[in-house]
């Protein structure tokens, strides 16, 4: 009898339903939260039994004495701007040349879409061999017209490798934000459209006063998801330049994960993980409370 | 009948299942090795241990450098890893995991064996370098000195190997008015840029001062050698390495050179093998980096016994069984020109450059190691972090080294 009624009610449904995924979530997602945020306050290389607690003093060195740390802030900072202007920018222009009526418009939204579904460290190895400043695709072209002077040392240059790298980071991620914008433009009503043409707006216009209005809840998810991913760049670094030269090149998730898998200071990195997580946070939640409150408004 | 076969099936099936209760494994992790007579080595050695041992199992892990590093620090706070693990024999790699206690001490095995006769005086050296007792079997010791194109010297006008740093300049003088590059190296890879670094400071500072400098005891920034180091790099760095170098590996820097690009390379003993494959190798000659002291450069890597192993009288059999005399001569020139074995001798039919290696290493005095072998992993990755921003032209000498000191200094 007690085995029926706790299938018939809809709260112990839930619940069973519930408990296994939460149990699971628990183990592998927030006890290393929650264990990552203990071990940026210890000493840890990863062999010894003991871990030290050494209070904030990860911290104090990340900030005052890593000569790495601010850097990799600063590239992360850099990145992030680039990845909410660039990859969406190009994914709405791509969005509105194949929301209209083209010959092979289906073939060329898979054209574009194709590079998001490649691993990240392929990306990374494929354009790493393009930017071979001897013998790269990029070099080559450059040298076949004419134009040798101009080619460089794409991902060797401290001043240019950031922003090499960033353009394969476009190139792969312009899909994703392409695909969003299709969606919200298939939302956008044509009556709308049409009496903006009858009241004789031109198509600056009409782009400007309704299809871009209409997108907005769009743009601000492609934003906000353009920013996490940007936080999270890791494998396109790891694979094209492992951070270098000379460190120029590290991101945050990037230096967390070579204090900790290489250098072995699990404390640091951690430190370094925290602050990431941090200012994650810091775009997250605003994001989800402005998206909660848009809900129960439009309730 | 069907009650006999099924008898018979049991029987039959106990029978295998003890069989394999009985056999016993013996893991080996290693580091990955893309030369084919590397690879080859490493199995043949399971096969010869399997021939003696036919009740065990022999499993050879390669992994990729990293990943090998991670497996172990995972390993090593887990009950379960190998029996047996292979790292290079410096401070902060293998010699951080015997400062752990997680090297099984050798002593008894050495005087077992008698491996301390067996193998060769510089591949021992870090044996008891890191605990008490003797940690890990030597079974490659390495030097890198400077392999050259002797057409591209000849077309410079240079007649003569050189004997001294000054001459080797001049060379690289030399080949750059003729258009040739000196060196090439690779940056994306810091420990290739960093061997320069590495002989420069055996030159400028010497012996005792390098060793000094290399296990932090001495000050970088007052250090004069230190900064004079830094300035010969950057004078390399500047004019004399095929440029660009810092966006390309040491692969991609290899072909360069194979391709007549650069005309001396840093590497190996193990790159003769790699040459002979790639090329006519008779055009290739080789001197050790004219540093003014007669140490060789180089590095070895060692098997160690886990404390972990289940097995540890097996582990040390199959190390006596790689070491020996006899599997040695099977795998010669493999891991280099050198075997760790005293007894092993090239073969008269050997390569010219196998036979030059060996003249190199019985003319050697002493060894000094690679960077990344003497520091901890977080000066290794500072200095690495140093030289490239001095070699790309955003660091001065002297900033340089106040840098390495600072780092030093607020770490150690």
């Amino acid at each position: 009898m007690f085995k029926l009624n706790l299938f018939q009610s809809a709260r112990s449904q839930a619940l069973i339903l519930l408990i296994p995924a939460f149990g699971v979530y628990t183990l592998f997602a927030i006890w290393p939260l929650i264990d990552v945020v203990i071990l940026s306050f210890q000493e840890w290389n990863g062999i010894s039994a003991d871990r030290k607690w050494v209070g904030w003093e990860n911290y104090n060195y990340i900030f005052n004495n890593d000569p790495v740390f601010w850097v990799s802030l600063k590239n992360t900072v850099i990145w992030t701007i680039l990845s909410i202007v660039f990859p969406p920018l190009v994914g709405l222009l791509l969005a509105i040349g194949l929301n209209q009526k083209l010959f092979g418009r289906a073939s060329l939204r898979a054209i574009y879409y194709l590079p998001v579904i490649i691993a990240p460290i392929a990306v990374a190895t494929m354009w790493r061999w393009m930017y071979d400043p001897f013998f790269g695709l990029f070099t080559q072209i450059l040298t076949d017209m004419g134009l040798g002077f101009l080619a460089r040392d794409w991902l060797g240059d401290r001043n240019i490798a950031l922003y090499s790298m960033f353009v394969a980071y476009v190139w792969q991620h312009v899909g994703f934000s392409m695909v969003l914008f299709l969606a919200g433009l298939q939302g956008v009503q044509s009556t709308l459209i049409d009496a903006a043409r009858i009241d004789g707006a031109s198509r600056f216009e009409i782009f400007r006063y309704v299809t871009l209005p209409a997108l907005s809840p769009t743009i601000t998810i492609v934003l906000v998801l353009s920013t996490i991913s940007s936080l999270r760049a890791f494998d396109i670094v790891y694979g094209m330049t492992g951070g270098g030269p000379a460190q120029s090149t590290q991101m945050l998730a990037m230096w967390a994960f070579t204090q900790s898998m290489q250098i072995f200071d699990f404390g640091r990195g951690s430190a370094v993980s925290v602050v990431l997580l941090v200012i994650t946070l810091a775009i997250v939640i605003p994001y989800m409370r402005w998206s909660q409150a848009r809900e129960e408004a439009v309730k | 009948m069907n009650f006999r076969r099924s008898l018979i099936s049991s029987v039959a099936g106990i029978c295998l299942m003890s069989g394999a209760a009985h056999a016993e494994n013996l893991t080996v992790w290693s580091l990955n090795y893309s030369s084919d007579a590397q690879v080859s080595a490493l199995d043949a050695s399971v096969v010869a241990f399997e021939k003696t041992h036919p009740d065990v199992n022999v499993e050879f892990v390669k992994r990729g450098t990293d990943e090998h590093k991670t497996a172990l620090r995972v390993a090593s706070g887990s009950d379960t890893g190998p029996d047996v693990y292979v790292l290079w024999a410096g401070l902060g790699l293998g010699g951080e995991y015997v400062q752990a206690g997680l090297s099984t001490d050798l002593t008894p095995y050495f005087e077992k064996y008698g491996w301390a006769d067996r193998l060769t005086v510089p591949s021992q050296a870090f044996v008891e370098a890191f605990a008490d007792g003797k940690h890990g079997m030597p079974y490659r010791f390495s030097g890198e000195a400077v392999y050259y194109n002797m057409d591209l010297f000849k077309k410079a006008g240079i007649d003569s190997e050189p004997q001294t740093y000054e001459e080797l300049k001049a060379a690289a003088v030399k080949l750059k008015e003729a258009g040739i590059a000196a060196f090439t190296f690779g940056g994306t890879v810091n420990w290739h840029v960093m061997r320069l670094m590495d002989v420069l400071l055996e030159t400028t500072c010497g012996v005792e001062k390098h060793d000094a400098l290399m296990s932090m005891e001495a000050d970088w920034a007052t250090e004069p050698c230190a900064v004079e180091a830094f300035t010969e790099m950057k004078w390399w760095a500047d004019d004399y390495i095929l440029a660009p170098f810092m966006g390309i590996d040491h692969k991609q820097a290899a072909t360069l050179w194979y391709a007549e690009r650069a005309a001396m390379m840093l590497e190996g003993d193990w790159m003769v093998n790699a040459i002979n494959e790639s090329t006519d190798i008779s055009k290739y000659g080789i001197f050790p980096f004219p540093t003014g002291t007669d140490r060789l450069y180089g590095f070895a890597e060692y098997m160690y016994i886990s404390t972990k192993a289940k097995n540890k009288e097996l582990a040390a059999e199959f190390l006596d069984m790689f070491s020996s005399t006899e599997f040695q001569t099977q795998i010669v020139g493999a891991f280099g020109a050198l075997s760790v074995n005293k007894s092993v001798k090239l073969s008269d039919d050997a390569l010219d450059l196998h036979k030059q290696w060996i003249e190199i290493f019985d003319n050697a005095g002493g060894t000094f190691v690679n960077g990344d072998q003497a520091f901890p992993l977080d000066v290794t990755t500072e200095y690495f972090r140093v030289i490239n921003e001095l070699a790309s032209n955003n660091m001065d000498p002297q900033t340089a080294a106040d840098t390495m000191a600072k780092f030093i200094a607020s770490n150690r």
